[in-house]
C-alpha cells in the first residue's frame, strides 16, 4: 500500500477551510462562527486521518464539502432544539442545505463573510484578525505571528469580535444600496490594511508576510468578481500588483533591507506589473478618482520608469500633492519631502524634513530620522548624519531596519576618519 | 512480533492551523508507509459519546466527559518484535508532541 498525500495542492487545507467556515457561517448564522469554525477543523482532522491512511481522493474539495455537510446535518440533529436560532433552517429543510454546498454559493458565502468581518463596530486590528482566521485559515499562531502580537492577544480580540457580531445581530448578507457604498468602504480600507501589514513591517518572517499580502489580493480579486464594474476595487488590485512585483528586491541575500533607489529592477516582476497597468486602466473612467487611484498611480510610475534616475518626479509630486485631498496624513508630507530631494535638492529637502519634526504623527517614527540621517550623509555632514540615524535607532525600528541603520552609522564614522 | 495498540491520548489537533494539519498528513501517510506490513490499522474516535460510571449511575452522553488531555483521539495497532520496537515506532509518529501515546502489547493466549 502506498499512500501520497504530497501531491495536493500546497495550502489546500488552508484554503478549503476558508470557504467551508464561510459556508456554515451561512447555515448557522453569524452568531455562530465558532461552531462553524469548530467543525470545519473537526472535517479536517477528518481528511488527515482518512488520507494518510487511504489516499487522497480524486476530488478532495468535494470530499471536505461531503464530509463538512454531514457533519452539519449531525450537528443539527443533536441540536434540534435550537433549530429556531440557525438563520439558514427558517426557510430550508435540511434536504436543502446541500445548496449552499455549490460553486456559486461558495463565492457569495465568502463575500458574505468578508462584510461580516468588517463589521462596522469592530476595529480595523478586530477585523483583521477575524479575517486571518476565518476567511484565510490561520490559526491563533499564526495570526499572532503576522500580526507581530501575542497568542493571548489575538484569543482575546477574536472572543470580543465574535461576540461583538452575536450581539449586534447583524445579518450574514452582502449589505445593499446606500448602507453597501458605506460597508464597501471600509471592506476595501480593510483590505489595503491588510496588505500594508504585509508589504510594510520587514520584520518577522517574510514568507508569512508575503502569504498576507496575496490573501489580501485573493479576498480584493474575490470582490472585483462580484462588483465588477467598481473602479476602486480595480485600481486597489493595481496597487496591491505593483507592490507585489516588487516584493523580493526588497531584500538582499542575507535578509537585509535594500533601498529603494538601490533595488535590482531587473528583479521585479514584469508579469505583475503587467497586470496591475491592466488593473489601472480600468479602474480609470470620468468620474471616479480615490486615494486607490493615486497610489496606484504613484506606483506605476515607480515600476515604469527604467531607472531611480529616470524617475519621473515632476509627475509624482503632482500625484501625492492630488493624494493629499483624499488623505491627508504626515506621510505624505514625509514623501514629499523626499521628491523635493530629487527636484530642488538635498538642502531644501532637510529644510522640509526639519519642519516635519514637530508633526505629532511623525513624533515617533523611525523613517523620519533615517531619512535625514540619510541625506546628511548624501550631502557630507556624516555627524549630522549620526546624531539622526542613532535617533532613528531610539524609534523602535525593525530588526532589518536596526541592522540597516547601524550599518549607516559605521559607514558615517568611517568616512570621518578617513 | 506481537500485537500492540498506540493509544492517542489528547486534542492536539483541534489546535493546529490547516496549514500544519496538512503537514501532519504528509508526515504521517510517510510514517505509515515505512512501517509496510508492521502497520495493522487505526481508528480515529470521535470526540462524543457516552459515558458510563456504573450500572446505576445516570448514562452521560454528549461529552467530553474527562480533560482535554486524558480523552481517547484514536489508535493504531501495529506489529513489532518487542515493546521497545513498538516505542520506537510511537515515536517516528508525527503525533508525540500532539497527544500523549500509550504503547500496549495485546494480551495473546498464545504466549
Amino acid at each position: 500500500m502506498s499512500t501520497k498525500t504530497k501531491n495536493i495542492v500546497e495550502h489546500l487545507f488552508r484554503n478549503e477551510y476558508g470557504k467551508l467556515v464561510a459556508i456554515l457561517t451561512r447555515i448557522f448564522g453569524a452568531s455562530h462562527i465558532q461552531l462553524a469554525e469548530d467543525i470545519v477543523q473537526d472535517t479536517l482532522i477528518s481528511a488527515m486521518d482518512e488520507w494518510s491512511k487511504n489516499g487522497v481522493p480524486n476530488n478532495p474539495e468535494g470530499w471536505l464539502m461531503q464530509v463538512a455537510k454531514r457533519k452539519v446535518l449531525n450537528e443539527l440533529k443533536r441540536n434540534k432544539m435550537k433549530r429556531e436560532h440557525h438563520a439558514i433552517l427558517k426557510d430550508h429543510t435540511p434536504d436543502e442545505i446541500g445548496t449552499v454546498f455549490l460553486e456559486d454559493e461558495i463565492r457569495d458565502s465568502q463575500l458574505r463573510m468578508i462584510f461580516t468581518c468588517c463589521h462596522p463596530d469592530l476595529n480595523t486590528e478586530s477585523q483583521i484578525s477575524l479575517i486571518l482566521k476565518t476567511l484565510c485559515g490561520f490559526c491563533v499562531k499564526e495570526v499572532a505571528h503576522a500580526l507581530l502580537a501575542t497568542e493571548s492577544t489575538i484569543n482575546k480580540r477574536l472572543y470580543r469580535a465574535k461576540t461583538t457580531i452575536r450581539e449586534s445581530n447583524l445579518a450574514f448578507e452582502i449589505p445593499k444600496g446606500k448602507e453597501l457604498e458605506k460597508r464597501l468602504e471600509t471592506v476595501l480600507l480593510t483590505m489595503y490594511l491588510l496588505f500594508n501589514e504585509g508589504y510594510n513591517s520587514s520584520s518577522g518572517n517574510d514568507i508569512i508576510r508575503k502569504d498576507l499580502c496575496l490573501e489580501a489580493v485573493r479576498l480584493t480579486k474575490l470582490l472585483s468578481t462580484h462588483f465588477s464594474d467598481n473602479k476602486k476595487i480595480s485600481a486597489l488590485l493595481a496597487l496591491m500588483c505593483f507592490h507585489i512585483a516588487r516584493f523580493d528586491s526588497r531584500i538582499d541575500n542575507q535578509g537585509g533591507i535594500v533601498l529603494f533607489e538601490d533595488q535590482d529592477r531587473n528583479l521585479w516582476n514584469k508579469e505583475m506589473i503587467g497586470i496591475g497597468m491592466g488593473y489601472l486602466r480600468s479602474s480609470l473612467d470620468d468620474s471616479s478618482l480615490s486615494s486607490y487611484h493615486l497610489e496606484a498611480s504613484i506606483a506605476a510610475e515607480h515600476c515604469m520608469a527604467e531607472s531611480f534616475e529616470k524617475t519621473n518626479w515632476n509627475n509624482l509630486k503632482k500625484l501625492y500633492i492630488l493624494l493629499q485631498r483624499f488623505k491627508s496624513n504626515a506621510l505624505i508630507h514625509l514623501n514629499l519631502a523626499i521628491i523635493e530631494s530629487k527636484l530642488k535638492g538635498y538642502e531644501v529637502s532637510l529644510e522640509m524634513l526639519k519642519k516635519l519634526e514637530s508633526e505629532n504623527e511623525l513624533k515617533n517614527y523611525h523613517l523620519l530620522p533615517a531619512t535625514q540621517g540619510i541625506f546628511n550623509m548624501k550631502t557630507g555632514n556624516y555627524k549630522k548624519a549620526i546624531g539622526y540615524l542613532e535617533k532613528a535607532l531610539k524609534l523602535k525600528p525593525s530588526a532589518a531596519e536596526k541592522e540597516f541603520i547601524e550599518n549607516k552609522i559605521q559607514e558615517c564614522r568611517e568616512s570621518l576618519l578617513s | 512480533m506481537q500485537e500492540f495498540l498506540l493509544i492517542l491520548k489528547g486534542d492536539g489537533m483541534n489546535h493546529l492551523s490547516p496549514d500544519e494539519l496538512q503537514k501532519t498528513m504528509d508526515h504521517c501517510s510517510d510514517w505509515i508507509n515505512d512501517m509496510g506490513e508492521q502497520y495493522l490499522g487505526g481508528q480515529r474516535l470521535e470526540d462524543n459519546g457516552a459515558y458510563i460510571g456504573s450500572k446505576d449511575a445516570e448514562v452521560k452522553t454528549d461529552g467530553p466527559f474527562l480533560e482535554a488531555k486524558e480523552i481517547i483521539a484514536g489508535y493504531f495497532k501495529v506489529h513489532a518484535k518487542d515493546q521497545e520496537e513498538a516505542v520506537q515506532i510511537a515515536r517516528r509518529s508525527p503525533f508525540l508532541d500532539l497527544y500523549t501515546i500509550e504503547v500496549r502489547p495485546i494480551a495473546s493466549s498464545k504466549m
